[in-house]
């Protein structure tokens, strides 16, 4: 049955095993947990990570790494509220708050490319100083009151669904078409899986490069904007290095390999779905959150050994 | 004699200071299977990646058809200058299947998107021409032995159809018969009237199927030869240094 055998070889069939087990037993422990609101939060919650995910995804698919992604994350949603403080209209502050954004994307590029900077370093560097860049623009302090009409984009619901996980699923189909169907995903896979074949082959590297961080940078900045409409202030701390870990603590989880080449989008929203899960069903079931990052670093190391296991019966070596 | 269609003059290369190719001369004629041979380390693989574009000369010229190629230039434009390659790494990506290993570089497209069906059907002709017993254009590359994913960049480099074909080391992973059938699909190829330049360690099969010898040593040319005009022990001497290099090979 080798169809069978491809089915559970797949990162986010395991994944939903692990999301159904989780959701049967706090369902057991808590009668909270099934109810229509309850349910909704765990996906509200899980927005935000998915739509920072489905970009770094494909960078770190395209054998990219990028640690500012948390701090990107808080300078779309805090320009994006500054300039409508200013009483700049609510599409063009989104407009230009995302394009800050992706100059982040081209800038963490530049640095990577031009500068010979390991992408980590690179991206732990821009981290550090936009978390700076931000504090200052705002003097430490949280940008509101936010116009009415910019909140309801996050607050309204669309066929009873919140619209942030309407923009989350939008996203997320967006990008796995074009990681799936579009040439231009085949080539992001060809350059994560082996870099030196990209180049012979005469693919344009450096546009890739520069298309993967700044797209990574621009999901960033727009859950950012998200968020920010969410909770109708731009928030100094909204991002961060947590944000930035949980990102990528996702991804990873979702069966995106940090060697670059393989993973899906399904499988990086079953990531994000299954943190966002296990803190709500720890606050449900009353075991105090400070095991939360236990369990959750366990699934990460789980997910990423797993992850090789399976490239090791995939792969013959030569 | 007419123009060569490839013709590199005075390659010169240097890595900090290891040299690998010093005043490097090369001329393939039309239709004709060209040998480069010498030992490891002798810059061979050097000269493929300056005629490439993946490095960048030091001094001298890559002509193709008499005409320069630009000093800067990506691998991407190597088809429009009529040249197909396959690397000695191969470059091949291990999580892609062999039908997008065949493609890579110029998938494609339907209404902008991924013409899988085509890339597939594509896949399937261009193995079935050089008569390759493989089940599944859909497996992925990683699980291929050495010899499969080397018959696999052989196609690659086949299916572009381009004038000129270079080949590094093709038979290197192969068993004697894999290395029959790389030798014929090389005759055929050269029926066909393609230029091939093929380096490899392989006397025998440089002997069987090329028409001039050229032997590279410490990054120079010591020599080059018709294959009637010489001998394997000639070859082998140019090679380790044994024989004195031509008068005026080495410039
Ligand atoms: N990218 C590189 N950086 C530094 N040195 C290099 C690089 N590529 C090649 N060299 C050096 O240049 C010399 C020639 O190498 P090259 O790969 O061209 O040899 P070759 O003739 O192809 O050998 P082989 O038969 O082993 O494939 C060697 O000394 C090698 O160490
Ligand atoms: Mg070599």
């Amino acid at each position: 049955m080798p169809q069978l055998r491809k089915v559970f070889a797949r990162q986010e069939v395991s994944l939903l095993f692990v999301v159904i087990a989780i959701g049967a037993a706090t369902a057991l422990k808590s009668s909270a947990f099934l109810t229509t609101s309850n349910i909704q939060q765990v996906f509200i919650a899980s927005v935000s990570i998915f739509v920072m995910g489905c970009g770094t995804a494909l960078l770190v698919i395209g054998g990219g790494l990028d640690f500012s992604v948390g701090a990107t994350f808080t300078l779309g949603g805090l320009l994006t509220a500054q300039l409508m403080v200013h009483s700049v209209p609510w599409p063009l502050a989104i407009l230009v708050g995302l394009i800050a954004c992706v100059f982040v994307g081209v800038a963490n590029f530049a640095i990577i490319t031009y500068l010979h900077v390991p992408p980590i370093i690179a991206t732990l560097g821009s981290f550090y100083v936009l978390t700076g860049i931000t504090t200052v623009m705002t003097n430490g302090l949280d940008v509101l009151p936010l116009p009415q009409g910019f909140q309801t984009l996050a607050q309204d619901k669309f066929l009873g669904i919140p619209n942030t996980v309407v923009f989350a699923i939008v996203v997320g189909v967006l990008t796995w078409f074009v990681l799936e169907r579009m040439p231009f995903g085949i080539n992001v896979r060809a350059l994560g899986g082996n870099r030196d074949a990209a180049l012979g082959n005469g693919l344009a590297v450096a546009w890739l490069d520069v298309a993967l961080y700044g797209t990574a940078a621009l999901t960033g900045g727009a859950a950012g904007v998200m968020y920010a409409a969410q909770v109708g202030s731009g928030q100094v701390n909204a991002g961060g290095s947590s944000s930035t870990l949980t990102v990528i603590t996702a991804v990873l989880i979702g069966g995106v390999s940090l060697l670059g080449g393989l993973g899906s989008i399904q499988g990086v929203a079953m990531g994000a779905v299954l943190l966002s899960l296990i803190n709500n069903a720890l606050v449900l079931t009353q075991i105090p959150p400070t095991l939360n990052t236990i369990i959750i670093g366990s699934i990460l190391i789980c997910a990423v050994a797993l992850d090789h296991l399976r490239r090791e019966r995939l792969y013959r070596k030569r | 004699m007419n123009v060569p269609v490839l013709n590199l003059r005075g390659i010169t290369k240097s890595f900090g200071s290891v040299s690998a190719l010093e005043s490097f001369n090369l001329a393939a004629y039309e239709g004709e299977v060209h040998a480069l041979v010498g030992d490891n380390g002798a810059g061979k693989s050097t000269a493929i990646k300056i005629i490439t574009g993946l490095h960048q000369a030091d001094e001298g010229v890559v002509e193709v058809l008499g005409s320069p190629l630009p000093h800067r230039r990506s691998p991407a434009s190597l088809s429009e200058h009529g040249i197909s390659v396959v690397y000695q790494d191969l470059a091949l990506v291990e999580c892609l299947d062999i039908a997008t290993n065949l493609s890579l570089g110029g998938l494609p497209r339907r209404f902008g998107m991924l013409d899988r069906r085509r890339m597939h059907k594509d896949a399937q002709t261009v193995l079935g021409d050089l008569k390759v017993r493989v089940t599944d254009v859909s497996t992925a590359v990683g699980l291929l032995s050495g010899g499969q994913r080397q018959i696999i960049a052989i196609a690659r480099a086949v299916r572009l159809n381009k004038p000129l074909l270079l080949l590094d080391e093709p038979t290197a992973a192969l068993g004697v018969q894999e290395t029959a059938h790389v030798g014929e699909i090389v005759d055929q190829l050269k029926a066909d009237g393609k230029t091939i330049v093929c380096i490899s360690h392989d006397l025998e099969f440089v002997f069987q199927h090329a028409d001039r010898i050229s032997v590279l040593r410490l990054g120079r040319t010591v020599a080059s030869r018709r294959t009637e005009d010489t001998t394997r022990a000639e070859i082998v001497g140019l090679i380790t240094g044994a024989i004195r290099p031509d008068e005026g090979a080495v410039a």
